[in-house]
């Protein structure tokens, strides 16, 4: 919060945090919370959430609010059903990209080249994107072997992942021990290292390659001033509208990956409805993420570990209520120390309303537990929005020439 | 120095709009390592013609020479290729980039795609050096104030080597010591060789800086004069940009009445993290009276205006004819006699994409004639509206047109045309003159003085300091949210108010304050 560099106070949060889901796991007494199988299956879900907001950051940092991203993804879910049941799962992938982009094309054309508002054009391409899937999935796979009006024959053969045993197992061993803070971290980092997908760590590769391209290289420099101010960019000779082109094509070809991941990797066929949403979720994290890598990994990170709690038992699902009621309690008192008071005290509240329904009750109604996370995050989002940085023209079409 | 050879030659340019000739015939030779000024009113087509030698529009006739080579620009890219930099009347930086990626973008020093920033540093430290322009280099540019920004624009063009210079106003923004500051720097680019063009409407910097001064009337040259050797003052310039003198804010004889209007006790605005804005600041304005505050910008005038009109919030007590109105909102003030000029007319002022019958009823929206108190009566507004022009000399083809179609003069009388016709009490007027030709100001500078004497109570913030002492009965200096002094605008010169603003005291026509 003052003066120290940005990596320590990341650093510190993530300490923090693993303390309290710590106390949190010891609290509701279950050790799957942090096991490594929870960690992994996080990781898992947290792909295509990422890579959708990574296609998002693309799309924005070239002032274009790309919300058409869950139709690309829908897109890239049917190429990759397709290419990768004729022709194995690598171009299944290849087949993702490729639908992803051309959605992007279309977008880009609409919005770029002839200015219609983002959100409209955005809203078009989601439901262009699931009317057409639907739409070739039909003709494609209704008399396929395997196949049905909305489930494509399952992908030939399967992309190959990898455990790194020597560093997964002996942190699986500690993370058994059910140790104050160290066991989590231990099942973390060995969920890390376990049932590794290439696409995984091609996305990893992904975030990182990202930041180095937005922030070190002329590129970037110049994409995100497409961003910033297109109209000084154009003083300057660069070229806004190949900028904004290429930025939102990378946007599109990053949702249709993320459609790969769920078809290829998460299921092994094409299914209608498989996106459920992530395309928007993974806007969301983008915007948690400040518009930056680290913080959309981060925010993905977290929307996983939430979705993969709730496909498991019921007192895990304790444990993180529990967990969101600390990290609010926790907030609240950071903020009343910087003078927040109003604020403060309305999360102290619903974390202590929190921390009562989990003395209260041994088994939640899954309603009630399934929303509070969201509700966590919605309320550390709304004190964290004053502080986000977001591009500059985002949102606004922009015309060439039109400059004063 | 007129010896020098040509370095822009510009020879019968021509350039139509629709509806409207920017530029007819114009002819104009710049000569190397001089500073040449383009004076004229707002709309006399200085910035098209600006627009077309930097590559951003294409003339329809006419030729532009380059150092004695023929050249077509087809966009900016062009110009800077033959050594032309723009700097613009509002600044082309992106706030959320550094100072550094600011300048280099587009010309990046790279090293197979990435950024080399210390070379990039290490050059723009010695142009820095070398021209007297510092600025932070890793600091993002929204932290920064005007005078910087404007630094940074003109290091944008010296690092991508331009030896010719296009400044479009560029003192409109800059308090009186950040202007000589501009003009130490420009006497340092001179003597380097540098061709600088100059733009203004201010004649006064014009005859202080330029070596030559050519005249631009309704999109012609009329006239080139050396103001070295041909005697020249503001008055003959102005006479032959407009063809009429050359306006004074002078007001004459005091109206001020002993009926208290506005008293505001304790005023304070504070920031989201608590630091003070506006610190306890304290004032009457009586019938009649007009209050200046004088202050380099930001330094919480625009504060105490949001304060006054309820935009924002703030703490202390508002006294408006004998009761409190603290509580009010910003409608009720509205509609019980506040004024409101903005300083930002883009902004806070008009809608750019609406009619100006609909800007008219802006502000105003609950009162006759523009509404029957439940629904609009467009045609009250609109024959209202069409007094306005009438009255304030709107210059536009119609009331149905788009504010965004007008100069920023006529957009300004267009607003305080709309301000003095609901019969205000009390006017907040900011910058009521910023960006308007000289026709304008004084047409506006003689609705504020006609208002004054039939007893309006007027708060005036301007960074003009001629209009602040002209127009002002009382002047009050505001620095960090605090009043700091007091000037008599009978006594006190705009030099002596410039050192008052920046936190020196003592000199005549200063006084600490009360």
């Amino acid at each position: 919060m003052n003066t120290k560099s940005p990596s320590i106070r990341i650093f510190a949060f993530f300490i923090s945090a693993m303390t309290l889901l710590s106390i949190s796991r010891i609290f509701a007494d279950t050790n799957d919370l942090t096991s490594r199988g929870t960690m992994a299956a996080a990781f898992g879900l947290a792909v295509p959430i990422g890579l959708a907001g990574l296609g998002g950051l693309w799309s924005e940092r070239a002032g274009i609010v790309n919300i058409g991203l869950e139709g690309m993804m829908i897109l890239g879910t049917f190429g990759a059903g397709w290419a990768g049941w004729q022709w194995g799962p690598w171009a299944g992938v290849l087949g993702a990209v490729t639908f992803g982009m051309l959605g992007a094309l279309l977008f880009a054309i609409v919005t770029v080249s002839f200015g219609v508002d983002q959100i409209i054009a955005g809203t078009a391409i989601n439901i262009l994107g699931l009317g057409l899937a639907q739409f070739l999935a039909k003709l494609a796979f209704s008399n396929a072997p395997g196949g049905g009006q909305s489930q494509s024959p399952p992908v030939k053969g399967l992309l190959p992942s990898v455990t790194i045993d020597f560093i997964a197992d002996p942190l699986n061993t500690l993370q058994q021990k059910g140790w104050f803070v160290i066991s989590d971290l231990a099942g973390m980092f060995s969920g890390l290292f376990y049932h590794l997908s290439y696409l995984t760590i091609l996305t990893v590769i992904l975030f990182v390659l990202t930041g180095w391209t937005l922030w070190r290289t002329s590129f970037g420099l110049r994409l995100r001033s497409a961003g910033e101010s297109p109209s000084a960019a154009e003083t300057l000779g660069v070229n806004v509208i190949r900028y904004k082109y290429i930025a939102v094509i990378i946007s599109g070809s990053l949702a249709g990956l993320a459609g790969a991941y769920l078809a290829i990797v998460g299921t092994n066929v094409y299914r209608g409805g498989q996106t459920a949403g992530r395309g928007y979720i993974g806007l969301a994290t983008m915007i948690f993420g400040n518009w930056r890598p680290m913080g959309t990994g981060i925010g993905a990170t977290v929307f996983g570990y939430i979705d993969t709690l709730q496909l498991r038992d019921n007192a895990n699902i304790r444990g993180l209520v529990l967990f969101g009621a600390l990290v609010l309690i926790a907030l609240a008192f950071l903020g009343l120390r910087s003078g927040v008071r109003a604020t403060s005290l309305a999360f102290l509240i619903i974390g202590s309303a929190l921390v009562g329904g989990f003395l209260a009750s041994t088994n939640m109604a899954p309603e009630v537990a399934q929303v509070a996370p969201y509700v966590t995050t919605l309320l550390v989002l709304a004190t964290a929005s004053q502080r986000l940085r977001p591009p500059a023209t985002a949102g606004m079409a922009y015309r060439k020439g039109e400059s004063h | 120095m007129i010896d020098a050879p040509v370095a822009v030659k510009l020879a019968g340019i021509w350039k139509r709009f629709p509806g409207v000739i920017a530029n007819s015939d114009i002819n104009l030779d710049v000569r190397r390592g001089s500073v040449h000024a383009i004076v004229g009113e707002n709309g006399a087509g200085k910035s098209t013609l600006m627009k077309i030698l930097y590559g951003m529009q294409k003339p329809d006739e006419g030729t532009i020479a380059i150092n004695g080579n023929e050249v077509i620009f087809h966009s900016p890219s062009d110009a800077i290729d033959a050594g032309i930099g723009m700097v613009h009347q509002h600044f082309m930086l992106a706030d959320n980039l550094t100072v550094l990626e600011n300048i280099i973008l587009g010309s990046e020093p790279t090293k197979r795609g990435v950024i080399n920033q210390q070379t990039a540093l290490t050059r723009l430290t010695q142009l820095a050096q070398q021209y007297g322009l510092d600025v932070p280099f890793n600091s993002f540019v929204s932290e920064l104030g005007v005078g910087a920004r404007q630094r940074i624009e003109i290091l944008k063009v010296l690092y991508r080597g331009a030896s010719i210079l296009i400044l479009d106003e560029p003192t409109a923004v800059l308090v009186p010591h950040e202007v000589d500051e501009l003009f130490s720097a420009l006497s340092d680019l001179k003597a380097e060789g540098i061709t600088i063009l100059f733009i203004s409407h201010k004649l006064d910097e014009v005859l202080a800086i330029a070596d030559e001064i050519s005249v631009i009337r309704a999109g012609s040259t009329v006239a080139t004069v050396d103001p070295r050797t041909q005697k020249v003052s503001a008055d003959d310039l102005a006479e032959m940009m407009v063809g009429s003198e050359l306006p004074t804010p002078e007001t004459r004889g005091s109206t001020v009445t002993d009926e208290v209007i506005i008293d505001v006790r304790n005023l304070s605005v504070l920031t989201a993290a608590g630091k003070p804005l506006v610190d306890d600041v304290s004032f009457k304005i009586h019938a009649g009276e007009i209050l200046g505050i004088a202050g380099v910008e930001g330094n919480g005038q625009a504060e105490i205006v949001d304060a006054l009109m309820g935009i924002i919030k703030s703490s202390g007590v508002l006294i408006y004819n004998g009761g409190d109105i603290s509580k009010w909102s910003t409608r009720k003030r509205r509609e019980q006699g506040f004024g409101f000029i903005p300083e930002d007319r883009m902004r806070q002022g008009l809608l750019l994409e609406a009619p100006l019958w609909e800007n008219k009823m802006l502000g105003h929206q609950t009162l006759k004639p523009n509404s029957n108190g439940f629904l609009l009566t467009p045609a009250d507004a609109k024959n209202d509206t069409a007094r306005i022009i009438d009255e304030y000399d709107v210059r536009t083809p119609s009331i149905d047109v788009f504010a965004s179609a007008l100069s920023g003069g006529n957009q300004q009388k267009l607003i305080v045309g709309r301000e003095m016709s609901s019969d205000p009490k009390f006017l907040l007027a900011a910058h009521p003159t910023r960006g308007v030709d000289v026709g304008a100001q004084s047409a506006i500078w003689d609705h504020l003085r006609k208002a004054r004497e039939s007893g309006l109570a007027v708060l005036l913030i301007s960074a003009d300091l001629d209009e602040l002492i002209g127009l002002s009965d009382t002047i009050k200096v505001l620095l960090r949210g605090k009043f700091v002094a007091d000037a008599n605008p009978v006594t006190v010169t705009p030099q002596e108010l410039g050192t008052a603003m920046t936190g020196v005291k003592k000199s005549d026509g200063i006084e600490a304050a009360s």
